[in-house]
């Protein structure tokens, strides 16, 4: 192909779009990793409070013997704050995680497209939107692929790799490449499909067990209990979708409900209910159970 | 004959030039945060002055290459050509059980390292680094490594062997193998020297005690216990490694506190030892510093120190049935004179007596410093792993002509 190197990547140099959870943790990851993060936000107090999330997450790490002080001044000099795209040029590698909102990330991506060189790939974090349909807004699509990791992301050892219609082998083999020996994750491929593997499948547990909860089978605790000790999760379901987020959970079925058009995917009423309350889970402080401000279980 | 030194970690690269005919030092130097921006080169010719030089080193081998060119560098330099470099030397961290001593860098001899990977995730992966790295800028020359593990190899069974399932050892080596080799077997040599005694005919005790800490039990003038592990997390306390501790105790603190393997390893190797104790520092000079104020942290970091050290010489004395040389290197060996002191106060029922004053005095050489009275011999030996590499790197060299 025109204009990829035969070489492969360096990566040194990484860029991060949206300050989130999701973009916290993967600058935070990056950075001790040893690599240089470019964190874009829009906003300086955005990006100063991402930054602070940061330095928070670190500290609790710090307070749990994972790193040392000299280790943490390290990573946090690994991340530097951006209020422009332009500032992206130099990066070996972008990664979007703004959130799940297609014509946002459209356009997130035609501005990338124009300010990274045509050989730098450009990943996107979604977890259920069309890989294919963002690298839509784009001149070279085939260097657009997924890179889903899973929160909390230094903890989690996967990540989705998926694949768009036009994304090219070589993109896919580099970013293979990426997580499994730069990032130090276990990659698997996965062709596009909304939802991927991780959220189709943990969605439709959720739902499932927001069923059994509202026919009134078990309750909340001993929902959770049966998942967590029985098949060693470390969350049960409800829990899970309390960390999650309820509306993300919510959004994530409504999605797949469309596209497969399938019954097994509609949202249960339950979830719905509590979305429209305002009880969204750990960030809430309440969900189907009740949190403190550090995200601990009350 | 010249032989270049190498200590590759993950990002950073320390070189020593030696002449073997006088085994003079001809340069040393350090190149510091490779694959970060503004990478430092820090080189010292011997008679000449320092230079510092700060560019953009992104890999091992173009560090090497830097340090090539200011070996030869017309101001700088102490080569006229890159020619006259007739070897190299590598420190490699383990050589796990196929390198029972120093050897000829082959093919084999690089998946072999290759393969120890497992066993020492953090330092043989930067060795092989500088392994290729200089295979790179130097393709026709000679090149040899050295292990940390190498000298510990003659550990009998007894020794070497955990009282776990043998099926770990099997399948995984599970075992001990003991480190600071180089540095053991230089000590206990020079020590022998010193005493103008034959190795064979000595016991002896080395302590190896900087910021990492071990100790090796000597008969026969091979190693046959030593006090690091499989991993330099065993025996002795050190600046923020906790040394020997009840195992049940990684499970059951992993469980309280909900810590994952990394946090763990962390907590034991990071932010342990001295450290955790006196809650300030993994420095014996400000441990010993404290103790003088009368800082009660401080001194308890001392007291654990001071005492699972004298624990460990007693063990080795009962281990090889009696001592005849207990010895003192690297940096806190080398230079607390007040350790060697409280240590050696408390070995009496060995018959260890040693000189205050001939224990306070500071140099650079091996020295004496138990009383003529003294049934064991205590000495103070400042250690040379460089030099060892370089000698092992001539031989080595000599007899492949």
């Amino acid at each position: 192909m025109k204009g990829w190197s035969e070489r492969t990547m360096n990566f040194k140099k990484i860029g991060v779009i949206g300050g989130g959870t999701m973009g916290q943790g993967i600058s935070e990851m990056l950075a001790a990793k040893g690599l240089d993060v470019l964190l874009v936000e829009e906003t300086t107090e955005k990006l100063n409070h991402a930054y602070s999330m940061i330095e928070t997450s670190l500290d609790k790490q710090l307070e749990k013997w994972a790193i040392t002080k000299a280790e943490k001044k390290l990573i946090l000099n690994k991340i530097h704050k951006v209020t422009h795209f332009a500032e992206l040029g130099t990066c070996d590698m972008v990664i979007e995680t703004i959130s799940e909102d297609l014509n946002a990330k459209k356009e997130v991506f035609k501005q990338l497209d124009q300010v990274c060189p045509s050989n730098i790939i450009l990943a996107s974090n979604t977890s259920t939107l069309s890989l294919t349909e963002i690298a839509g807004s784009t001149m070279y699509p085939e260097r657009v692929i997924g890179m889903h990791f899973i929160y909390p992301v230094a903890k989690i050892n996967l990540v989705e790799i998926i694949r768009g219609l036009k994304t090219s082998e070589s993109t896919f083999e580099e970013t293979k490449r990426f997580v499994d020996e730069v990032v130090d994750k276990h990659g698997i491929m996965v062709y596009e499909s909304p939802g991927f593997v991780t959220s189709r499948i943990i969605c439709l547990m959720i739902n499932e067990a927001l069923h059994v909860l509202g026919e009134g089978v078990a309750t909340a605790e001993d929902i959770d209990d049966a998942m967590r000790i029985g098949y060693q999760f470390q969350y049960g379901p409800l829990e899970m979708a309390d960390r999650f987020g309820l509306d993300s959970v919510l959004a994530a079925l409504e999605r797949m409900f469309r596209e497969f058009g399938e019954l097994k995917y509609r949202p249960s009423y339950v979830l719905k209910k509590m979305v429209r309350a305002g009880s969204l889970g750990v960030k809430t402080g309440e969900g189907f159970f009740k949190y403190d401000k550090d995200g601990d279980r009350i | 004959m010249k032989v270049l030194v190498i200590n590759a970690g993950s990002s950073s690269l320390k070189y020593q030039l030696y002449d073997m005919t006088d085994e003079s030092v001809l340069a040393k130097g350090l190149v510091e945060r490779i694959g970060m921006d503004s990478s430092i080169l820090t080189h010292k010719p011997t008679g000449k002055e320092e230079v510092t030089e700060v560019s953009d080193i992104l890999e091992h081998t173009t560090a090497i290459r830097k340090v090539l060119e200011k070996l030869v560098d017309k101001e700088h330099g102490v080569l006229a050509s890159i020619d006259e470099i007739d070897a190299v030397g590598h420190r490699v961290v383990h050589g796990g059980e196929a390198f029972k001593g120093s050897a000829l860098i082959t093919v084999e001899a690089k998946s072999e390292i290759r393969r120890l990977f497992d066993l020492a995730p953090l330092h043989n992966p930067a060795c092989m680094m500088g392994i290729q790295a200089a295979e790179a800028n130097l393709p026709n020359v000679p090149q040899t490594v050295v292990f940390d593990t190498a000298f510990h190899q003659t550990m009998p069974e007894k020794a070497y062997l955990y009282a776990i399932p043998k099926v770990l050892y099997k399948k995984h080596k599970v075992r001990r193998y003991g480190f600071h080799g180089t540095s053991h077997e230089y000590v206990s040599k020079t020590a022998a020297e010193f005493l103008e005694r034959k190795i064979e005919d000595l016991k002896i005790i080395t302590c190896h005690i900087g910021n990492g800490a071990s100790l090796t039990a000597v008969m026969d003038g091979v190693s046959v216990d030593t006090s690091m592990g499989m991993t330099p997390l065993e025996g002795l306390i050190m600046g923020t490694r906790s040394g020997d501790l009840d195992p049940a105790i990684v499970p059951f603190v992993m469980n309280k506190e909900e810590l994952t393997i990394n946090e763990v390893n962390s907590m034991l190797n990071k932010h342990s030892g001295l450290l955790a104790i006196s809650g300030s520092s993994s420095d014996m000079r400000d441990i010993t510093d404290g103790m003088a104020e009368g800082e009660p942290n401080a001194t308890l970091a001392f007291e654990m120190y001071e005492y699972r050290l004298r624990k460990y010489i007693g063990s080795y004395a009962a281990a090889m049935n009696g001592v005849d040389v207990i010895v003192f290197t690297a940096g806190v060996g080398e230079n607390s004179a007040i350790v060697r002191e409280k240590v050696c106060e408390n070995l009496t029922y060995l018959g260890v007596e040693i000189d205050k004053e001939l224990n306070n005095i500071r140099s650079g050489d091996p020295r004496r410093i138990s009383t003529p009275n003294s049934k064991v011999e205590v000495l103070v030996v400042p250690t040379n792993e460089e030099l060892v590499i370089a000698r092992d790197t001539l031989r080595i060299v000599q007899e492949m002509k």
